[in-house]
């Protein structure tokens, strides 16, 4: 079975983001940029089920500008087969919309044709949350989301969700889209054996036109702004103080 | 603040890279000129004489200290074309560069520091150099200024998550390699890092699996013998991510990888089949048994001895400042097997296969004995030292399979070991540089943080223009060695700087962290122990300027070869 998993370049967790003075959005220029961890997560799931036996090939697609290539690179490293780029972008600070993904990646499981796509959750820049259960719109494929463990029995695929309040565990056919959760496993490094591996395993590049799919943008930001800053505490004179304030002001006794 | 009407001096000097690349001929010049005139009062006959050499010691080493920072500044102005061409030399880049030449340039004029107390002047040489170029003045007034520093650490909090301060002008795979590192070494090493300092333990066999998985023992180690062939360069950049985890953690492919050299050099075909895969692969630890009490540089001095009984070799004698030998599986041992000589000419060396002990039994084989050297730092491996007497080594492990070639063989060693050496300095220094950073933003005093007092962040300034520079000395050998060139004076060069970067980035980072940096508790007090050991170990720093010292007048005489 070929599995498929989308990874995205995003902003790098450690970064303390800042937003443009125009507040237009998040200022990536010059930021180290990573990918995303949730498809970290689902690269690592794909290369175990492979060292399971359960999954052939590995196939890694990202959708954005040229430099998602290092992402791809990264995913090839850690152990996927080969990759897809689709440069749907010129400027990092193009977002491409979880629609047009989704229908990038149908058009490239059409052309693949995958037993089951792994996808993170959502990306940590935009927190959307929103491809996976598009794709499985527009493929009228199963979806089984925020996945915490997965196993492959045969034709279905058993996954244990993460839901409010405990875990839930579905069965779905396959060929199924599967989001994963920040538990189902611990990403491995990339070994330098794989790194160098890695550099003649196969880079496909393509454009949405290759699959007729507009990108435009169907989506306008009005504003993007910081959490505002912290006040300053005040300091009581006494418990009684402190109760009242609580009480009066806080509201919450 | 100015007064109205005046405008605040420009923080970046205008055509740095032109003003800069004017700077250097002036100091290439003056440096020919210092070794010309020590090659005149030390190499008259065009031989270096030993006993003129050494009256000269002083300006000999000062001479190899002046050409370690011409070739820090050649190195600084390449990087800074290179990314300039690239698109990638920013306003971080440029200060770092900018301050790099405006100290190194006043301190070659007014004397570069060899260590505290000790100032190398070109007086001392015998020349009085006008260096008087008005790019030279340009940067000397001003390129290392204090806005300059404050606006380099203003720069530096803002670093967008990167791994280190400026790019470093490496490649893709090279950067993905550190971010790998960098990650497994803030995961798994940085945590625990100063518990194993202060509860003086080794670093667990999980830790050398792990590495082992990775593929850092068979980095350089060629396909054919089961490593992986990449690059010196790789390998320092493993090494200075895993260093800046934990000394112990990146030193521990260290070990590995001098021994792949020596056999890889040195050895025979049998013995490279036999040692190199499993070296590799992790399954054998090598340690290095060189040193004995009473000779340490002078290794041509020792006086361990093997004599050939039947089909072995028995060594019998004292070693000490072991490293990692309990746990080793192998021993490079050089010993005498020419009991007449008194130099290096009669010495070999041996593969000597051990059992690895445990805390209880350090060293279970019949003919070794040995005990535990306490230590400052760099810890993590322990040291030891040990007594042979009648160890048994089979022929088949006398490296090569001819006597007389041990010294030589373990020069050929010496160019990768010192480019490792230098790497593991960047690492600790950029350790220490975080780690100080972080409590100059945590730490509040007269209701600001650290940081913003000028001299702390001036502290934090030069820490990082010191380590790029150190970096790219570092990665010049490394490429040097990569392309088959001869790189010794460079790989020496970069083993001396980033020794004493190292120690000051430590040493100033203590400082920072004031009464706390002095409390065991806090990490920064291990990072002093284990900066110290830089300047000591692999060609301590006086020997290093000897050695840099001699080549330079032996080029000079022709006698380059």
């Amino acid at each position: 079975m070929k599995v498929l998993v989308p990874v995205k370049r995003v902003i790098d967790y450690n970064v303390k983001v800042r937003v443009k003075t125009d507040g237009s959005g998040v200022d990536l220029a010059n930021v180290k940029m990573s990918m995303n961890p949730f498809d970290e997560i689902a690269v690592e799931e794909a290369i175990r089920l492979k060292e399971a036996g359960t999954v052939s090939e590995i196939v890694a697609v990202s959708i954005g500008v040229k430099q998602a290539q290092e992402t791809l690179r990264t995913a090839l490293a850690m152990g996927a087969d080969r990759a897809i780029l689709i440069v749907a972008a010129d400027d990092v600070h193009t977002d491409i919309e979880p629609l047009a993904v989704a229908k990038l990646l149908k058009a490239v499981i059409d052309a693949e044709d995958p037993g089951l796509v792994i996808a993170g959750k959502q990306a940590i820049d935009n927190d959307m949350n929103a491809t996976g259960q598009m794709l499985a719109a527009l493929t009228g494929w199963a979806q089984a989301t925020f996945a915490s463990e997965l196993k492959v029995e045969g034709e279905h695929a058993l996954v244990t969700r993460e839901v409010d309040g405990g875990l839930q565990t579905i069965k779905v056919k396959m060929p199924a889209i599967v989001t994963v959760d920040l538990r189902l496993n611990e990403p491995r490094y990339a070994s330098l054996p794989n790194i160098m591996k890695a550099k003649k395993k196969p880079l496909e590049e393509k454009t949405p036109a290759d699959y007729g799919v507009d990108v435009t943008p169907r989506l306008e930001v009005l504003k993007t702004s910081e959490p505002p800053a912290r006040a300053a505490g005040v300091k009581v004179g006494s418990v009684d103080e402190l109760i009242t304030k609580l009480k009066d002001e806080a509201g919450v006794l | 603040m100015p007064h109205d009407g005046q405008t605040l001096p420009e923080i970046l000097l205008p055509d740095l890279l032109a003003l800069t690349r004017q700077a250097l001929s002036p100091v290439e010049a003056a440096l020919d000129a210092a070794t010309e005139i020590l090659r005149q009062r030390t190499a008259p006959g065009g031989r270096i004489d030993a006993a003129a050499l050494e009256a000269d010691q002083h300006a000999a080493h000062a001479l190899a200290w002046l050409a370690t920072y011409v070739e820090s500044l050649r190195q600084m102005q390449g990087w800074a074309e290179r990314l300039n061409t690239e698109g990638t030399f920013g306003e971080l880049e440029a200060l770092l560069h900018q301050i790099a030449f405006g100290e190194y340039l006043s301190q070659i004029i007014g004397g570069i520091s060899m260590s505290q107390g000790e100032v190398a002047r070109l007086s001392d040489i015998g020349i009085a150099p006008a260096l008087d170029d008005p790019a030279i003045t340009t940067l000397r007034l001003g390129a290392n200024t204090s806005a300059a520093r404050m606006r380099l650490v203003e720069l530096m909090r803002d670093n967008g998550g990167r791994a280190t301060f400026g790019a470093t002008g490496l490649d893709q795979e090279l950067e993905m390699i550190r971010d790998q590192f960098r990650r497994y070494a803030d995961e798994r090493v940085a945590p625990d890092a100063h518990g194993w300092h202060l509860r003086d333990e080794l670093i667990p066999m999980e830790i050398i699996t792990e590495l082992s998985d990775m593929g850092v023992f068979g980095l350089t180690i060629p396909e054919e013998f089961g490593g992986l062939g990449m690059s010196k360069a790789a390998m320092a950049v493993v090494s200075e991510e895993l260093s800046r985890g934990y000394i112990g953690v990146g030193s521990l492919g260290t070990r590995s990888e001098i021994a792949a050299e020596l056999i890889l050099c040195g050895g025979t075909a049998d013995q490279k089949a036999e040692w190199l895969p499993r070296i590799a692969s992790g399954e054998v630890l090598p340690t290095a048994v060189f040193t004995e009490p009473n000779t340490g540089s002078d290794l041509g001095a020792l006086r361990t001895r093997a004599v050939r009984d039947g089909d072995d070799w028995s060594i019998t004698g004292n070693k000490t400042w072991i490293t990692h030998a309990a746990r080793a599986n192998v021993m490079t041992v050089l010993a005498r097997t020419e009991p007449e000589t008194t130099d290096y000419r009669g010495l070999s060396l041996f593969l000597a296969e051990k059992t690895p002990g445990d805390c209880a039994h350090p060293f279970p084989n019949e003919g070794i004995s040995g005990g535990e050297i306490e230590v400052l730092g760099y810890r993590g491996m322990k040291e030891y030292e040990l007594g042979f007497d009648g160890f048994t080594v089979p022929d088949a492990n006398l490296l090569g399979g001819a006597t007389g070639q041990g010294f030589k063989q373990l020069m050929q060693t010496f160019e990768s070991a010192r480019i490792q050496t230098a790497a593991r300095a960047i690492g600790v220094a950029q350790n220490a540089l975080e780690v100080a950073m972080q409590y100059a933003e945590d730490r509040k005093q007269f209701g600001k943080p650290l940081i913003a007092f000028p001299r702390v962040s001036g502290k934090l300034a030069m820490m990082a223009v010191e380590i790029m520079v150190a970096r790219q000395l570092t990665y010049f050998s490394a490429r040097e060695k990569d392309a088959d060139r001869r790189c010794d004076l460079e790989a020496g060069m970069a083993k001396l700087l980033g020794a004493r970067v190292a120690w000051a980035a430590a040493d100033n980072g203590l400082q920072i962290h004031g009464g706390n940096g002095f409390a065991l508790e806090y990490q920064i007090s291990r990072i002093l122990c284990d900066a110290r050991i830089l300047n000591i170990f692999e060609g301590a720093a006086e020997i290093q300027a000897q050695v840099i010292a001699r080549r330079l007048i032996d080029i000079a005489s022709g006698r380059g070869n």
